[in-house]
């Protein structure tokens, strides 16, 4: 059963596409990779799902949710959503939290927005969920700029999976992490996926980094979608030459780099 | 050759903290030399100590076995055109009020006739130009723009343009893949494999992508909180010798 | 990108009308110097307080001269000195920032003490307060407002520097041995000249008011230079009888201080490299 379903979605900046009328669904739980270069379109087609859109961009099509459509929705009933059944994780992990706040006072404030639930409660339920994504409940009282990126990146998972909500989309979330780091939280999404059951929508320039945990892929070039299927089919047996290019281009180990594959881009 | 020899380098920051400790390796003509670690290692450090950006407390750093260490920067200016660099963010790198022309032109300007250049003849700034545009496979029309009118792959590639320019002997590579799309990334590390040879150049190969770095690089270091804590060639690196760290970084690629 | 907005289209009247300002301004000035052509301190206490007229545009005043001769006259008193002090204060500053900013340790902290302790009066006082003790009179005036003007352009300039010198472009530049001061001129200049000039051509306006005050109290020009702020203060006691005499030099000064104020506008979109924004 699908809990996202978007039908001919285009977006458009002024009158040029930049997503030209894709579509593609997500099951219930299931981890869907979208891949593509910076310039795909894969970002905005993200930012869509949520009306995160700039100003100047605009959408057409349906995003269903629920038999609401997303594209259409009213900001009230959108607002309702976000957060509780939808909820982001940016690939800017430093730009997602207000310098200023504490760790404990954007938990605070998300909590507040949405629940209601006492003082205590809310501490507790916060330490919990640092503690769920491998970090000391002591940084509920740091500031963002005493923590890692690593670790910012554990908080916005957290802060996101907070109000168990059934879709999580991942906007490039390991992409300013170094390996190790980015490994880890994908570790991590891939275990907390499990526990709580929520669908993830993964986007990604990077194929090594959907490699192992997304169930199925999409590939988008030029704002459409140009192969989709099972992860292991689509890497092992690749149908589209630009799915071919983007496997020959990552580096995996054990294998060196062919050169010849990539194309020069312009 | 022995072109940079890196011995027992200590650096250690003024709030206590030991940010290199006891880094010995060379790097020889031709070769490329691979450094893997995890962000706050200490590889950043080390970057910008064998750059002479920074002081080093102890330990020594020979540029063909003169010790450029600490020096002044008077000084240390005959030995800068040897050594360029390309950084992980293109985009910070290119001054943004300066056209691509005139960042390029950027280090010839400063040595001009004492240069003794065997691949690109100086013929005149717009010839110039388009030798080294040509070098890295861009077209000459960008020369005019500005670095926000070319995409992060673009500029990078112009960053790469701009080390060679003055044909140096040692490029310092910090993470110039990192902040790139997979296609861009390939097609820099292609350029770069290709300048090895037709330039003469070594380099030093700093990164966290341990598939990136292995790809063009015969011999890697593993650094780790500040200290070298591995050593070996290519082939090795599946090898059961390895230390856990190294096998751990490994585990991020199964 | 393909998606930039363009926030241009709308600043375009802004280029015309500054033109149409300055054709209007000169074909007055031609008219009074080259058709009527008045002496501005000839007083014929025959003609005095007459009221507007083709002989006398604008009327005359309390001793009977031209108004509008003496108007435009002004304008090369109070905008030129204006500049005048403004140039000198930029030349001052700008170099004292690039290099406070640029090479920071002992020489920026000791600037930095000499800035604070300027910027702890207000500008206004301060000029009161010197033109006082070096006597009444334009030179010693603008010497006062360059005295407090320049640390402005220094402070803005360093700030710009800190930021840019932290940036890998700088490092980039020290590794291909650029000497400190070609690091300066080629790449730290540029990020300079934009918000210079901004600040500058707002700040005209602030120093030709400045000017006018401490000349209508008594500090700056002194009569019968048809200084704006001056005249102001000579029609004062006719203010109830022929309030447009001091209307008029009060106009003068609205209408200079808002061209500046439209101009530095204008500079601040031009130099911006990036002209659109981006996503």
């Amino acid at each position: 059963m699908s809990v996202l379903t978007v039908n001919e979605l285009s977006i458009f900046h002024a009158k040029t596409a930049l997503v030209k009328s894709i579509s593609f669904q997500i099951e219930k739980g299931e981890w869907l990779a979208l891949v593509g270069q910076s310039g795909s379109g894969k970002s905005v087609t993200s930012a869509a799902i949520g009306q995160l859109l700039p100003p100047n961009l605009h959408a057409a099509g349906e995003i269903l949710y629920e038999n609401q459509n997303l594209v259409t929705l009213r900001a009230s009933g959108m607002r309702r959503l976000r957060g509780k059944r939808l909820s982001y994780v940016f690939q800017d992990y430093q730009g997602s939290f207000t310098p200023f706040l504490t760790i404990g006072q954007h938990f605070e404030e998300y909590q507040r927005t949405h629940l209601r639930l006492s003082r205590s409660a809310r501490k507790e339920q916060a330490e919990q969920a640092l503690v769920s994504v491998g970090l000391k409940k002591e940084i509920y009282i740091r500031y963002p700029f005493q923590l890692s990126g690593g670790q910012l990146q554990r908080i916005s998972i957290a802060l996101a999976l907070l109000l168990k909500p059934d879709i999580l989309i991942a906007d490039e979330p390991t992409t300013a992490l170094d390996s190790i780091s980015s490994f880890k939280v994908l570790e991590l999404l891939a275990r907390l996926q499990k526990e709580t059951g929520c669908a993830i929508l993964f986007i990604t320039h990077d194929l090594r980094h959907a490699v192992k945990y997304a169930d199925r892929v999409a590939v988008m070039k030029e704002g459409e979608i140009v192969e989709e299927g099972g992860m292991q089919q689509v890497l092992h047996h690749p149908a589209h030459p630009y799915t071919k290019q983007l496997i020959e281009a990552s580096p995996f180990l054990n294998r060196p780099l062919n050169f010849s594959a990539e194309e020069v881009l312009g | 050759m022995t072109l940079l020899e890196i011995k027992s380098v200590t650096k250690t920051y003024q709030n206590g903290v030991e940010a290199l400790k006891n880094i010995d390796f060379t790097l020889g003509e031709r070769e490329c030399l691979g450094l893997v670690g995890e962000s706050g290692c200490g590889k950043s450090t080390l970057a910008r100590c064998v750059l002479q950006l920074d002081r080093i407390d102890e330990g020594e750093i020979l540029f063909k076995g003169i010790p450029l260490h600490n020096k002044n920067e008077r000084k240390l200016k005959p030995y800068r055109k040897h050594i360029q660099a390309v950084l992980q963010n293109p985009s910070a790198a290119l001054n943004p009020k300066l056209k691509i022309k005139d960042s390029l032109m950027d280090p010839y300007l400063q040595y001009g006739a004492q240069l003794n250049l065997k691949h690109f003849q100086f013929t005149g700034k717009k010839g110039y130009i388009s030798q080294l545009l040509e070098a890295v496979e861009l077209s000459e029309s960008l020369s005019d723009r500005y670095p926000h009118e070319l995409s992060g792959g673009q500029k990078q590639r112009v960053t790469i343009a701009r080390a060679i320019s003055i044909e140096p002997a040692v490029i310092l590579l910090d993470e110039p893949t990192s902040s790139l799309d997979v296609l861009s990334q390939a097609s820099v590390l292609r350029l770069l494999d290709g300048f090895r040879e037709d330039f003469n150049l070594s380099y030093l190969f700093i990164s966290h992508d341990l598939a990136a770095v292995q790809s063009m690089s015969q011999d890697l270091l593993v650094m780790k909180e500040g200290r070298i804590v591995d050593r070996f060639e290519r082939e090795e690196l599946f090898s059961e010798h390895r230390h856990p760290y190294t096998k751990e970084l490994l585990s991020v690629f199964e | 990108m393909e998606w930039a907005l363009s926030i241009r289209s709308r600043k375009r009247w802004k280029a015309p009308a500054l033109l149409l300002f300055l054709a209007l301004f000169f074909s007055v000035i031609v008219y009074t110097f080259f058709i009527l052509n008045y002496d501005p301190y000839l007083v014929n206490l025959e003609e005095r307080l007459l009221p507007m007229s083709l002989q006398h545009p604008l009327g005359t005043d309390h001793l009977g001269r031209d108004v509008l001769t003496r108007i435009l006259l002004g304008a090369k008193l109070t905008v030129g000195y204006g500049f005048m002090a403004l140039m000198v204060a930029v030349a001052i500053g700008v170099p004292f920032g690039i290099i406070a900013g640029f090479k920071g340790g002992g020489i920026d902290r000791f600037f930095m003490r000499i800035a604070d302790a300027f910027l702890a009066f207000p500008d206004t006082i301060v000029a009161i307060v010197l033109s006082g003790l070096l006597g009444p009179g334009i030179e010693n005036l603008l010497l006062a407002i360059i005295f407090v003007k320049w640390v402005n352009y220094a402070r803005l300039v360093r700030s710009t520097v800190m930021v840019e010198r932290q940036k890998d472009y700088i490092t980039v530049a020290t590794v291909n041995g650029l000497s400190a001061s070609r690091i300066m001129v080629r790449h730290l200049l540029p990020h300079l000249i934009g918000n210079v000039l901004v600040l500058a051509s707002l700040d005209l306006g602030k120093i030709i008011l400045l000017i006018s005050a401490l000349s209508y109290i008594g500090l700056g020009a002194q009569p019968p230079a048809p200084e704006w702020g001056a005249m102001l203060n000579d029609a004062r006691p006719y203010f109830q009888s022929v309030p447009a005499l001091m209307i008029y030099p009060g106009l003068a000064i609205v209408f200079v201080v808002l061209l500046s104020n439209l101009l530095g506008d204008y500079l601040r979109d031009k130099f911006d490299v990036k002209k659109e924004v981006k996503l």
